[in-house]
């Protein structure tokens, strides 16, 4: 991972960018650069914008204010600028009726590959995906995890500059994550710039180098990781598991808790630097069946999302 | 064996290939229908029919395509193709249009066979029936973009294709010279008119002139299909 790329030229750079869509969703007022090797994690919870924001820098939507430029160029349709990006969204998004290779095969070509070295590229990254031996199966009867697998294979066969990602570690196991961490690594040290929209805590603090957190639609905080992770220092997450609902407002008045939420029956508390957990517990005092499970450990970036809005991301990695 | 496709163009002939009850359905529909119509029936009436038949052939099929692509999230991943939109929306429709064309095929030798002497009109018939097959498909296209399913694009598209067919005078012969005139401006009524002219019946149209329509809005309709890529493909 690169300690600092704000001074590196940018392969992506959009400013005061704006999508709106009729009932008030959408991204509002971002600007963002992307330098070459960089890997900018977006994070935010459910509708906060996340693959908006992407399917504009993807091309796959216009902005309604603000500009984008892609390698210099503001013109999102140019093929030459569509060539150097390579794009998973959020959707799968296959042609049911053809095979996986079929797919794969058609973008590898629509991305100017020639047919040879489509072959050899695609050879390699299904037997990567662990898709080599369905590569001769209808997409439709794929699993999700393995339509994903294949999304990844696509975006991925042309050595994109510019690597776009919505959720990329969705419905993959734990070892289809761990290598795709490995080659999202392995492609930011040769230059690639990779933006990843995200929830899984997980995965940004392994590769990214920036994270950009939204929140309804607008970026509230943007810093390296380690910086951001330095202003939860000292301080704890607890998570309660409860039998019963409990008074949220009570924890969080305490001068001890810094964010409280709830998510399904596990409170998620933020606790403010050397605060004992203990504390939290005595306000449960005389309740002692209320709390079935108690865990603490080390905060994260989605405890500092916590502590910035009060809103919980969901949980994809504990 | 597995065919790759690499082009778009290829890709949508692959697929169709591919769907083998599809491609059995729309390969025999045309003609059970046709086979009636061609062997039986009254030019006139016949004409009708065949004029409505490959009208309707044109706009629903891409219509429908492109509405459950757009639920997909497929036309999401087609805007981000290293491919111009108007590009993309000409050879996608073309492809559409030649399957099309295809499809109504057997139904067009049927009648060279079944009325041989009336060979000078089969050059209109063809260029008119691809004109109406590009066309439909362009309006099946733009439907798809008011539509959340499919059974919605056969409303939008049959909401203007009636009263278009009426003007075309596919319905009832036109006699008002203001009628007459609209009639020359929609591209049913070329195709309606090679088909009496093919079927031995009484066109109002030479062979030259039906010919000349039909080649004037086939070149039509490819220049509208790339004027609208943009708006079809790319807008919201």
């Amino acid at each position: 991972m690169k300690a600092n790329t704000a001074s590196e030229p940018s392969l992506l750079a959009a400013t005061g960018l704006t999508r709106s869509y009729r009932g008030g969703k959408g991204v509002f007022d971002i600007s963002l650069k992307l330098a070459a090797g960089e890997v900018l994690g977006l994070m935010g919870p459910n509708g906060s914008g996340k693959s908006t924001l992407l399917r504009v820098l993807a091309t796959a939507a216009t902005p309604t204010a603000g500009q984008v430029s892609w390698f210099g160029n503001t013109n999102p349709r140019l093929p030459s600028v569509r060539r150097r990006l390579g794009v998973m969204l959020d959707q799968a998004a296959h042609f049911d009726k053809m095979t996986g290779y079929q797919n794969a095969w058609f973008f590898a070509r629509q991305f100017g590959l020639a047919g040879e070295l489509a072959r050899d590229r695609l050879d390699e990254l299904f037997r990567w995906a662990g898709l080599w031996e369905a590569r001769d199966q209808l997409v439709g009867e794929y699993s999700l995890g393995m339509q994903r697998k294949l999304n990844l294979v696509e975006a991925l066969v042309h050595r994109p500059s510019i690597l776009l990602l919505d959720e990329p570690t969705l419905a993959l196991d734990y070892r289809a994550e761990l290598d795709l961490i490995e080659r999202l690594q392995l492609l930011s040290l040769t230059g690639t710039a990779v933006l990843l929209a995200t929830n899984d805590v997980h995965l940004a603090e392994r590769i990214c180098d920036r994270v950009i957190f939204l929140h309804q639609g607008r970026a509230i905080r943007e810093g390296h990781v380690p910086e951001l992770l330095t202003e939860l220092a000292g301080s704890k997450e607890v998570q309660l598991q409860m039998n019963s609902p409990i008074p949220l407002d009570t924890l969080r008045s305490l001068p001890a808790v810094e964010a409280a939420n709830v998510d399904g029956d596990t409170v998620h508390i933020v606790l403010a630097r050397g605060a004992n957990p203990a504390q939290v517990l005595a306000v449960l005092n005389g309740t002692a069946d209320l709390v079935s499970n108690m865990r603490v450990r080390r905060p994260n970036l989605g405890d500092l999302f916590l502590k910035l809005t009060g809103e919980a991301l969901p949980v994809t990695h504990g | 064996m597995m065919v790759l496709a690499g082009t778009i163009w290829q890709r949508e002939l692959v697929e169709f290939a591919q769907r083998r009850r599809a491609l059995i359905i729309k390969l025999a529909f045309p003609l059970l229908v046709g086979i009636p119509l061609v062997t039986a029936a009254p030019p006139f009436y016949a004409a009708l029919s065949l004029t409505m038949l490959i009208a309707i052939i044109g706009t629903v099929g891409a219509g429908a395509v492109l509405t459950r692509e757009r639920h997909s999230g497929l036309t999401l991943r087609y805007r981000t193709l290293p491919v111009t939109p108007g590009r993309l929306l000409i050879e996608r429709l073309s492809t559409s249009a030649s399957i099309d064309l295809l499809q109504v095929t057997p139904v067009l030798v049927l009648i060279a066979l079944r009325h041989p002497s009336r060979f000078e009109w089969w050059p209109a018939l063809l260029l008119s029936t691809a004109a109406v097959l590009l066309l439909g498909n362009l309006m099946g296209a733009v439907a798809s973009k008011l539509s959340d399913s499919p059974g919605e694009v056969m409303l939008y598209v049959f909401i203007p294709l009636l009263p278009l067919l009426y003007l075309s005078g596919v319905f009832t012969p036109l006699s008002q010279p203001v009628l007459l005139v609209i009639s020359r401006l929609l591209p049913f009524s070329y195709l309606h008119e090679s088909l009496l002219g093919a079927l031995s019946g009484q066109p109002n149209l030479l062979p030259w002139e039906t010919l000349l329509g039909g080649f004037g809005f086939l070149v039509g309709a490819a220049g509208l299909t790339g004027r609208l890529g943009r708006r079809v493909t790319e807008s919201d």
